[in-house]
């Protein structure tokens, strides 16, 4: 049904871009990216043997190192057209290929752009929702210097969502703003993130999972002066997640989130400074919260960029009085080379540390080690 | 030991050459920013960073801005990013990845040559660009030198 949706969809870009010579723009992005894992961990789920460490470099798309070399966690080809519809109006598409996918072909993007003024743009369609400072270009490696945002932060098993954008823009004083305001759901049916999950816990008799984020409210306030740019995000959603038994019998989570956001870059030539501030909160009864944070410094050295990385997640449920059941850090080091204008070549190094509560089954990241190294690009 | 003091002086007059020689090099070019003649828009450094980065969309005319840049290749991109921009070449180019693929920024259109760029803004009142400024002709106006 999707190939034919994807093949329709594709037709469609076809027969409006060439018959009516309307401007149609390509431009795309693409990371190459091979890694591995360095050693072993005891297995948490069989006590007295060992397993491959493994890193899980994208948490949505369950993109894993492990001890054997892999192209497929990461790698990524994304070509993007944007039509032209007339004067304010125009169409884009984003067609993403991933390695995780075995590099198949989906429309991960798609919204109309309406620019009503200067400084008013709405957009009605799919696209990334503004969680994290670096959401909306997560995947666009070439746009950050790390090999990724740090994968233990940008781990929640929806990122992308249909709805509409409204984003004006003004200046107050020398500082430009852009405040976002934003609105929509997704049903992600047969989620891969918690199916993922569903495996590790369940072995065979696991199950589909139904993950249903709805009436995601929210805004997003970007203030960017000469040196920095800063970000502030809220937004809430209604939660619904779903689990199909084998029996054909099924259990339900309902409840809510809000996220609060605080997160931007500073030019400190030659440094950059990054940091990302984060806090969730589940209406569940158990008080569940996510503090998370990163915090980066960058040093801009010709066509070089070494950087450091270090990120921390947690996961604490204030009404039981139980803290630490998943809690992990990583610490990274890179490199990032500017070889061409529109390419760079990255290598980076992660020491992951699960700080996860052990007697009640949190700790099951478990360590590792992690090389990757890559090229990304953008055209 | 003579033969040494030699060697030495050459190692010297090698670097100093070398330095210099970079010396010149950054002092390379001095950028020009361009519009069409009939444009009497205002301009200041942190007017023309903001409408090159798409973050003023106009004029002070209240005309929209249409941006053009050098290629990538030609030196003066350089000059005009570090001068005025106040960042890396990469740094901008990443900036502007992230602008396109989030759907919320066109990069300059680039031009294949001064000449073309010159012929474009000279045929369009609401065009801006940049220039190596010892190049710029009576086609076009220079609201600013860096």
């Amino acid at each position: 049904m999707m190939k034919y949706l994807r093949l329709l969809l594709i037709s469609f870009v076809i027969v409006v871009a060439l018959p009516t010579k309307a401007d149609i723009k390509f431009s795309g992005f693409g990371s190459i990216i091979a890694g591995k894992t360095l050693g072993t961990v005891d297995d948490p789920f069989n006590p007295g043997q060992k397993r491959d460490e493994i890193l899980t470099a994208d948490f949505y798309d369950v993109g894993q190192y492990d001890n054997d070399i892999t192209f497929k966690a990461e790698s990524i080809f994304a070509l993007q057209a944007v039509v032209d519809l007339g004067d304010k109006l125009s169409a884009t598409a984003q067609l993403v290929a991933k390695g995780v996918d075995d590099f198949e072909p989906e429309f991960d993007w798609y919204y109309l752009t309406y620019r009503a003024t200067d400084s008013l743009t709405l957009m009605a369609g799919r696209r990334n929702i503004p969680m994290y400072y670096f959401s909306e270009y997560s995947e666009v490696g070439y746009a950050y210097p790390w090999m990724r945002p740090p994968s233990n932060l940008y781990w929640w098993q929806i990122t992308q969502f249909n709805g509409v954008n409204a984003m004006y823009s003004f200046d107050s004083g020398d500082y430009s703003n852009t405040v976002t305001l934003f609105y929509g759901n997704e049903y992600s049916r047969d989620n891969t993130e918690m199916g993922y999950y569903e495996v590790l816990f369940g072995g065979e008799s696991s199950t589909v999972v139904d993950e249903f984020w709805t009436d995601i409210t929210g805004v997003n306030w970007n203030i960017s002066g000469d040196i920095f740019d800063l970000r502030f995000v809220y937004f809430q959603h209604d939660m619904e997640r779903t689990r199909h038994f084998i029996d054909t019998t099924s259990d339900q989570l309902n409840t809510s989130q809000k996220f609060y956001g605080f997160g931007g870059s500073i030019d400190l030539n030659p440094f950059t400074v990054l940091f990302d501030w984060n806090f969730v909160t589940r209406d569940d009864g158990l008080g569940t919260e996510y503090p998370t944070y990163l915090i980066s410094l960058v040093y801009n050295i010709d066509d070089y960029q070494p950087y450091i990385a270090y990120s921390k997640a947690d996961h604490e449920r204030t009404k039981l009085k139980i803290d630490d059941l998943e809690e992990h850090y990583i610490m990274s080091y890179g490199v990032r080379y500017n070889f061409l204008p529109n390419a760079s070549f990255k290598v980076q190094y992660d020491h992951f540390v699960d700080q996860g509560h052990e007697p009640s089954g949190w700790a099951y990241h478990g360590d590792s080690d992690t090389i990757s190294l890559g090229v990304d690009f953008v055209f | 030991m003579l033969c040494l003091f030699k060697s030495a002086k050459r190692i010297v007059v090698l670097g100093l050459s070398i330095i210099s020689l970079i010396v010149i090099n950054q002092a390379f070019a001095e950028v020009a920013i361009i519009v069409h003649p009939s444009n009497s828009s205002s301009f200041d450094k942190a007017t023309i960073k903001k409408i090159f980065l798409g973050k003023s969309k106009s004029f002070s005319n209240g005309r929209a801005a249409i941006l053009l840049s050098a290629t990538p290749k030609d030196p003066i991109t350089e000059e005009f990013n570090k001068k005025v921009i106040g960042k890396s070449s990469n740094q901008v180019n990443a900036y502007w990845s992230k602008m396109i693929f989030t759907g919320k920024g066109t990069p300059p259109q680039e031009m294949a040559s001064t000449s073309e760029i010159i012929a474009a803004i000279s045929a369009n009142p609401d065009a801006i660009g940049y220039m190596d400024a010892s190049a710029a002709t009576s086609a076009v106006k220079v609201v600013a030198t860096f």
